[in-house]
């Protein structure tokens, strides 16, 4: 392995944080998803980089299925985005707060 | 003789009953009918029984209250007292049941009347007839009820309500003392037989006793109407008039002057309690004749005359002879029944108007109510020789033979009140029966009904000098006799005797002549200070309003708005409060944005990873 693992593991954990800052700071929809699509994305960096470390298939098998899974999640959310905007005319998260207490 | 007394007090009861239940299914002469079979009857059987009384005649029911050495039977105690107590009672009552069938015909609650009369009728004849004092509760209970609901009986009108209303409370007070009393006297003796507790209660120290007979005094005084608890009777008034004669005049207040009569031997063994019997009685009886004489309403004079002559009853026992006290409750249940049956009468002459200054002229209207009526102001005011005459002249003469000064005392304003009393009475004659007619209404000629019924009253009033005749006069003073009294009462010269007899002459002449001279002529009376102090009965409503109900009254406010909004809302509230402001806060979690609660995940985060870091450190 040419990259050392806590490389790794840092580049992930970045990633991952930026990712979560952009879904809880952004109130686009659609940055949203995208910060989700980053937050995914560390994840399979990891498991990537733990399939490599331990000499294992698993984790990159995973990292496939979750690929399959991340395009049917876009695929769903972005036409639910297109919908909400067709509701209320807007893609801003605070127009959507009905299911507040 | 037993099923007779058994049934003498049962026989009220089962027509009471019946008329409650049945009462308004049944046609409309049905309840009336029973009640007055129900009380004749009742009066027969107790005729029957009479003369079982002498040897004491005892029937035990059935035991009512077990409990360890405690018991209270449902007994029957028929001695001489009780005897004469409950052929009175159920005589005079079947007299008034008459009376109430004319007078009540045209009410549409007849049978609500007729059922509470008949249950007064059993309540009364059982304090009349209880052989112990817990059974005596529930009958003195039981009168304070049928009273209160007889007094609100038209309670469409408030301020008959309020009267009954104020019945009840003013003698309840009087009978909490009585309870107080009962209960004590179980505790010291452990029974509550009557007998028992007049035989045994030579045992008790003398301030126990003392104390005692005051618990009893102030327990009679609530249903006796005296001093300081007399506020209830003048209002009592607003009642149907035949419920005056029964229980506000004939029966009911005389209650606890046969209360104090029963437990004499125990009641006559303190000085203390006898003097403070006395005091009261003569008090009240002058501060009750003082009141007659200002009153305009003729049930009102009439009312205040009643708690005078109950008060001469408490004089009679305070100064130490039952047989006197009873002699004038006898005399007084005839006399003063017939003259509120007589006012009721009159009342429907003038066309239901009850203020005396605008009557007059009724003697022209109805001879027989006139006469009727006259014969019963006679025994009031001691017309020489009539029922009355007699019985007050035996307890003032009671009074005068002990000789010291404080029964002097009392003699001198028991003579002065008989003086206030003769004036009274025939200032009410004339202003009722002299002269031309002065209101405005047509009356209406009362019916036969209420007319007979007064017929025997008036007889026995007249002659009730006849069951107690004194010696000087050819008697043989039968009533001390058969209560068992004849030899322990007092001892007159025949000088001295004459003496008072002319006295009592004297001063009814002077009443006589005093109401002649003011009266004769009818004049509209000024408006002064005087005439309303006496109007008022001296201010005392007034009194108590300030001194009692108004502070109780401050206190509620207080126990309301302070106790109860201020600290039990308060704390309620208060709990409910701060509940409903925190969850308000805890609201704002859940603002709907994912952001938010993503940032809850954050933070659990962080401080999970917190843990283990400090976990791996330590």
């Amino acid at each position: 392995m040419i990259v050392p693992m806590g490389h790794l593991l840092i580049l992930a954990t970045i990633l991952f944080l930026l990712g979560l800052a952009c879904v809880i700071a952004w109130r686009n929809l659609i940055m949203i998803l995208i910060g989700i699509e980053v937050m995914l994305n560390a994840v399979c960096l990891t498991l990537v980089g733990a399939s490599a470390y331990w000499q294992r298939i698993d984790g990159q098998i995973m990292v496939i299925f979750m690929m399959a899974m991340t395009s049917a999640e876009v695929s769903i959310s972005l036409a639910m985005v297109v919908y909400l905007q067709r509701r209320k005319n807007s893609i801003d998260i605070r127009d959507f707060d009905e299911m507040r207490g | 003789m037993a099923l007779l007394l058994t049934l003498t007090l049962l026989l009220p009861l089962a027509g009471g009953v019946f008329i409650s239940c049945f009462g308004e299914r049944v046609a409309k002469p049905i309840p009336v009918v029973v009640s007055c079979a129900a009380v004749i009857a009742s009066f027969l059987t107790c005729l029957g029984a009479f003369s079982a009384a002498g040897e004491g005649l005892r029937v035990v029911l059935f035991s009512w209250l077990k409990s360890g050495s405690f018991q209270a039977d449902v007994g029957l105690h028929f001695d001489p007292l009780a005897a004469i107590m409950a052929l009175m009672v159920t005589g005079v009552a079947s007299l008034i049941h008459l009376y109430a069938a004319g007078y009540m015909h045209d009410d549409p609650d007849q049978s609500r009347f007729f059922a509470l009369l008949n249950l007064f009728v059993f309540a009364m004849l059982a304090i009349v007839l209880a052989d112990n004092l817990l059974l005596m509760f529930l009958g003195w209970e039981g009168v304070g009820f049928c009273s209160y609901g007889l007094i609100g009986f038209w309670y469409r009108k408030t301020e008959n309500a309020n009267a009954g209303r104020k019945a009840f409370i003013v003698t309840r007070i009087g009978d909490l003392f009585f309870t107080v009393a009962v209960l004590w006297l179980f505790k010291l003796f452990g029974t509550l037989s009557i007998e028992t507790i007049n035989a045994r209660a030579g045992e008790l120290g003398l301030v126990t006793v003392t104390i005692l007979g005051l618990l009893l005094l102030l327990g009679a005084c609530g249903k006796s109407a005296q001093l300081p608890l007399m506020t209830w009777l003048a209002d009592a008034m607003a009642g149907p008039t035949p419920v005056s004669a029964l229980i506000h005049a004939a029966t009911m207040v005389t209650a606890g002057v046969y209360l104090l009569s029963r437990l004499f031997p125990l009641v006559s063994l303190s000085p203390v309690a006898m003097g403070a019997i006395a005091i009261v009685g003569v008090v009240t009886a002058l501060y009750a004749a003082s009141c007659a004489v200002g009153q305009r309403e003729i049930k009102r004079v009439l009312a205040y005359s009643t708690m005078s002559q109950v008060g001469y009853m408490f004089m009679a026992v305070g100064v130490g002879s039952v047989s006197a006290a009873m002699f004038h409750l006898l005399t007084h249940a005839f006399f003063k029944s017939l003259l509120f049956m007589g006012a009721g009468c009159i009342i429907n002459l003038a066309g239901h108007e009850n203020d005396i200054h605008l009557m007059g002229g009724m003697r022209k209207r109805s001879k027989p109510v006139f006469l009727l009526f006259m014969a019963g102001l006679i025994c009031l005011a001691g017309f020489p020789l009539s029922g009355g005459f007699f019985s007050k002249d035996q307890i003032l003469a009671t009074a005068f033979a002990h000789g010291d000064p404080f029964h002097l005392a009392i003699y001198a304003v028991g003579i002065l009140t008989a003086a206030i009393t003769s004036f009274y009475s025939f200032r009410l004659a004339y202003l009722v029966f002299a002269g031309d007619y002065r209101g405005e209404e047509q009356g209406h000629a009362p019916s036969g009904l209420m007319i007979w019924p007064l017929v025997p009253l008036a007889l026995f009033g007249l002659a009730g000098g006849l069951i107690n005749l004194p010696h000087l006069f050819g008697g043989h003073s039968w009533l001390a006799d058969w209560l068992g009294q004849g030899e322990e009462e007092f001892h007159l010269s025949v000088h001295s005797e004459y003496l008072l007899i002319a006295t009592a002459i004297a001063v009814f002449l002077i009443g006589l002549i005093l109401a002649h001279l003011r009266y004769r002529r009818f004049r509209e009376p000024a408006e002064r200070v005087v005439g309303r102090f006496l109007l008022s009965g001296w201010y005392f409503d007034g009194l108590y309003e300030r001194i009692l109900v108004r502070p109780f009254l401050y206190l509620c406010r207080f126990v309301w708005v302070g106790g109860e909004q201020g600290v039990v809302e308060g704390i309620v509230y208060g709990f409910g409060r701060t509940f409903t402001h925190w969850g308000k806060l805890l609201r704002l979690m859940t603002n709907g944005r994912i952001s938010t609660y993503l940032q809850g995940f954050v933070w659990g985060l962080l401080v999970i990873i917190g843990w283990f870091l400090l976990r791996s450190v330590a």
